[in-house]
């Protein structure tokens, strides 16, 4: 209890016990052919919360959050994102994407565009904004991530951590409500992890509703609401990081930790 | 011992930087002496030495052939020179000549901006040019020398030799690192080829094509309604440039290269069906149908897509743009006019388009300006089709000869990329249906040999069509060039698709893309970029293609070589000096235009990284 108001102090008035729920999974399973890749997944994800998703490779985190924007479509189960449920639904879908915004692990920004373009492009083009005032949200969200100098650059020009940021941003730029981070760092050398770390930290703090894919403890400790521990395509462990850490229950989650600290 | 070691290492280490920031360009290669460059690219060792030799000899052989052949007192060049405007533009009435000065000015004029913008062109060293002409220099001549002329003509091309040598030698070594554009080297050499028709006695030669043909030939330099015009154009050419480059610092760069583009696709049309076809308007018609057609479409169309692009308009907007799609589909069925027809459908495509390109007003109101821009040229262009020709020309079109060649290269090109992509897309739907017509239609297009689709295209086609529509066989043909390109090139995008990797895709859909969007903005700017050198040697196999006009008997540049010019009772026998001359033009078009893909290919790479 101490520990909660502690955080709450740091990340301002967030009152997570009577937050909504934003994402909800019932039952969720997904196959890839004859490999099941997601059985049963139930969790519940509340808004302003940031969760953390953790497992040995192969274990489903990556392909869960991806149902979760439909970029994987599952097979059994609900799905339910700020209250409209994924289907074959075409409108649906697109209504629920531009609500999230992902981060993907290879950033995957459009090599054709500059920084600026990439960033605008959907605000202009989904969101309908007009151009002037989507550049001028561009640039401010490319001063949020640390690099307002970029914006007239290609995407090779950059580094990798200058990239992972540009992705960030133009996720941000269409005013998500959730944020899906599948692996951000897996793909970067490691003196650049830290600068991706701590935008993603700034956001938390902002109080957006995080899902994070990693294999940063680190990350994990300090700022997660809750930690969920994934393998074999289920959720085996859910707690708070300090129960995570210091106190599982599972055998699996334990076998886990020895491997990693 | 062992810190020792390390000390030394350390040395050593240091010594090998100071010596690369000492020397920071890598070091000069010696140039090879001539003779060691003999010895050591041609002379290596025995086999490479019989090699040389009999490649050299075999060299020199072909070379000795061909000018025996091309200076042969029996050549019959004056059948091209005396048919040089029959070989580019059939018979266009000579009293309409000026019609095509000023197409081609106009294109020339284009041209010069094009550059200027562009800021095309790159430096060469003086000495690199030097070298080039040392080497055309000797060419001329070792090949004066090996050439049957008589002693007046040796003379004379071994002086030109000599003079081309001496320049050469004069610009090598002495301006080592002058630099000179290349377009001035360009324009120069076409300062010269148009001062030696002013100054060189080439011969005056004409076809004078009255009631009994005649043919003229007289001593001096060409005639003057050849050597002012393209003295003309020559000084056209060379204004639009500096007025190019004068203006593009005045003016907003991006929006001038896009009307430029624009100007390049569109002015053609116009140029052929109204500056060459001179096409004879019918006012009563034009007020009484064709501008109230078009009045009728660009308010209304305009009003409908500021509606429908509307970003709340949903579902609605999908509905209406269907139902306009199948009014426009249903005129068919009912007698009426085809630009009706026509419209309506390209309305229809315009509505289904809309919620891809809907926004804020300024969003909405350069859509509706697309529209109306393509309202007037298509309106335009179709009226002005539709009105018949003054341009009297034997045959059934208005114009033939490397123009109709040109021409027909042009549309071919035009609207076989847009369908090419089309197909390509289709090709890798998720639509089954989309999926199997573009397969079948491809592989199909793909089997059958381009000279069938051809025959059957000329021949039959105009056979099959319903009552009332009418296809003149250039159209016929036109049609089916552009389906076999459209195959082919939607295979070349198809590669180009495939290599946007699945990332790409997930990314513009995790941003709420929908399907088309992240194909227009996504997808095909990136396959595109991927495909331009398969389609670039697409599009020069398709000029060359052009060629096969002339088995189905139209008057294209080589049928006029081959079959009209050996028709002539003066010049029986002269199919072979032609069809040179034709492969001449040929060769420099494609070469011109694989120089110029090569350059647009480093381009396009230069913004990617």
């Amino acid at each position: 209890m101490t520990d909660n108001e502690t955080k709450s102090s740091v990340r301002g008035d967030r009152d997570l016990a009577n937050a909504q729920d934003i994402i909800v999974c019932e039952g969720v399973s997904k196959w890839f052919g004859d490999f099941q890749a997601l059985n049963n997944v139930s969790a519940t994800i509340k808004e302003q919360e940031v969760v953390v998703v953790l497992g040995p490779s192969g274990s489903g985190k990556s392909t869960w959050i991806r149902c979760i924007n439909r970029l994987e479509q599952h097979q059994e189960g609900r799905i339910m994102v700020d209250g409209v449920e994924l289907s074959n639904d075409l409108r649906n879908i697109e209504k629920v994407r531009s609500e999230v915004g992902m981060v993907f692990q290879m950033f995957n920004l459009f090599p054709h565009l500059t920084v600026r373009d990439n960033i605008s492009l959907a605000p202009i083009w989904v969101r309908k904004k007009p151009r002037a005032e989507a550049e001028e949200q561009a640039s401010s969200l490319l001063e949020r991530v640390g690099i307002p100098e970029q914006a007239d650059k290609f995407p090779g020009q950059l580094s990798g951590g200058q990239q992972q940021r540009v992705a960030i941003a133009r996720a941000l730029a269409m005013e998500p409500k959730i944020m899906l981070f599948d692996e951000p760092t897996s793909a970067l050398d490691p003196e650049m992890i830290k600068e991706v770390l701590d935008v993603m930290k700034e956001l938390a703090l902002s109080g957006m509703t995080m899902m994070v894919v990693t294999h940063e403890m680190g990350f994990a400790k300090e700022v997660a609401d809750k930690i969920m521990f994934m393998e074999g395509g289920q959720i085996v462990e859910t707690g708070t990081p300090e129960h995570f850490f210091t106190n599982p229950t599972e055998e699996r989650t334990k076998l886990f930790l020895s491997q990693i600290l | 011992m062992n810190s020792a070691n390390s000390t030394s290492q350390d040395q050593f280490s240091s010594d090998s930087l100071t010596d690369v920031s000492k020397n920071e360009l890598p070091p000069k290669v010696a140039a090879l002496s001539p003779t060691e460059w003999l010895k050591a690219n041609l002379f290596s060792n025995t086999f490479n030495s019989i090699l040389t030799v009999i490649s050299t000899a075999a060299i020199l052989l072909i070379i000795r052939g061909l000018l025996s052949f091309i200076f042969n007192p029996l050549r019959q060049w004056s059948a091209t020179a005396t048919n040089m405007r029959l070989l580019m533009t059939q018979a266009y009435p000579e009293h309409q000549y000026a019609r095509i000065w000023v197409s081609l000015g106009f294109l020339l004029f284009l041209t010069g901006i094009s550059l200027a913008f562009w800021r095309a062109g790159r430096s060469v060293q003086l000495s690199q040019v030097g070298k080039r002409l040392l080497a055309l220099g000797a060419f001329i001549l070792l090949a004066t020398l090996l050439a049957p002329f008589s002693n007046k003509a040796t003379i004379i091309w071994l002086i030109i030799g000599i003079f081309i040598v001496g320049i050469g030698f004069l610009l090598k070594p002495s301006h080592e690192d002058k630099t000179v554009s290349s377009l001035t080297l360009l324009s120069g050499a076409f300062l010269l080829a148009i001062l030696s028709l002013w100054v060189i006695p080439y011969g005056h030669h004409s076809y004078l094509s009255t009631r009994t043909p005649k043919i003229l030939a007289e001593p001096g330099t060409v005639a003057m309604t050849t050597k002012l015009p393209w003295t003309i154009m020559f000084v056209v050419a060379m204004c639009s440039y500096f007025l190019g480059s004068f203006i593009r610092e005045k003016i907003d760069e991006t929006r001038s290269k896009a009307v430029l583009s624009a100007t390049w696709l569109i002015s053609p049309l116009f140029l052929l069906f109204l500056v060459l076809r001179d096409p004879d308007f019918d006012t009563g018609h034009l007020l009484s149908t064709d501008i109230p057609i078009f009045l009728f479409f660009s308010i209304v169309g305009s009003v409908l897509l500021l509606w429908l692009t509307r970003p709340d308009i949903g579902e609605k907007g999908r509905v209406i743009s269907a139902a306009i799609l199948f009014v426009g589909f249903a005129t068919f069925l009912f007698q009426m006019l085809m630009i009706v027809r026509i419209l309506t459908l390209v309305l229809a495509f315009f509505a289904l388009a809309a919620p891809t390109f809907s926004g804020q007003k300024p969003a909405r109101i350069r859509y509706t300006k697309v529209w109306i821009a393509s309202m007037v040229i298509l309106c335009w262009l179709i009226t002005a089709i539709n009105t018949p020709s003054t341009a009297k020309v034997p045959g059934d079109f208005f114009i033939g000869g490397f123009a109709i060649t040109l021409m027909i290269f042009f549309f071919t090109m035009v609207l076989a990329f847009p369908l090419g992509v089309l197909l390509a897309l289709a090709r890798t739907s998720k639509f089954p249906i989309f999926r199997i017509i573009s397969t079948t239609f491809i592989e199909f297009i793909r089997g059958v040999p381009l000279i069938t689709i051809l025959i059957f295209f000329s021949v039959m086609v105009p056979l099959f069509l319903p009552d009332g529509m009418d296809l003149t066989e250039i159209a016929a043909v036109t049609i089916a060039f552009i389906i076999f390109e459209a195959a082919y090139l939607a295979e070349n995008v198809r590669g180009g698709l495939q290599s946007v990797t699945r990332g790409q895709h997930e990314a513009a859909e995790a941003v709420g893309m929908t399907n088309a969007q992240k194909t227009f903005f996504i997808v095909l700017p990136q396959a595109l970029r991927v495909a331009i050198p398969p389609m670039v040697g697409q599009i020069i196999a398709t000029f060359k293609e052009t060629g096969l006009l002339a088995i189905i008997g139209i008057f294209d540049f080589l049928y006029i070589a081959r079959s009209v010019i050996p028709g002539q009772t003066q010049y029986m026998g002269s199919t072979r000096e032609n069809l040179l001359f034709v492969s001449l033009v040929y060769l420099v078009i494609c070469f011109a235009m694989s120089k110029a893909s090569q350059r647009v290919e480093k381009r396009v790479g230069l913004g990617e990284r």
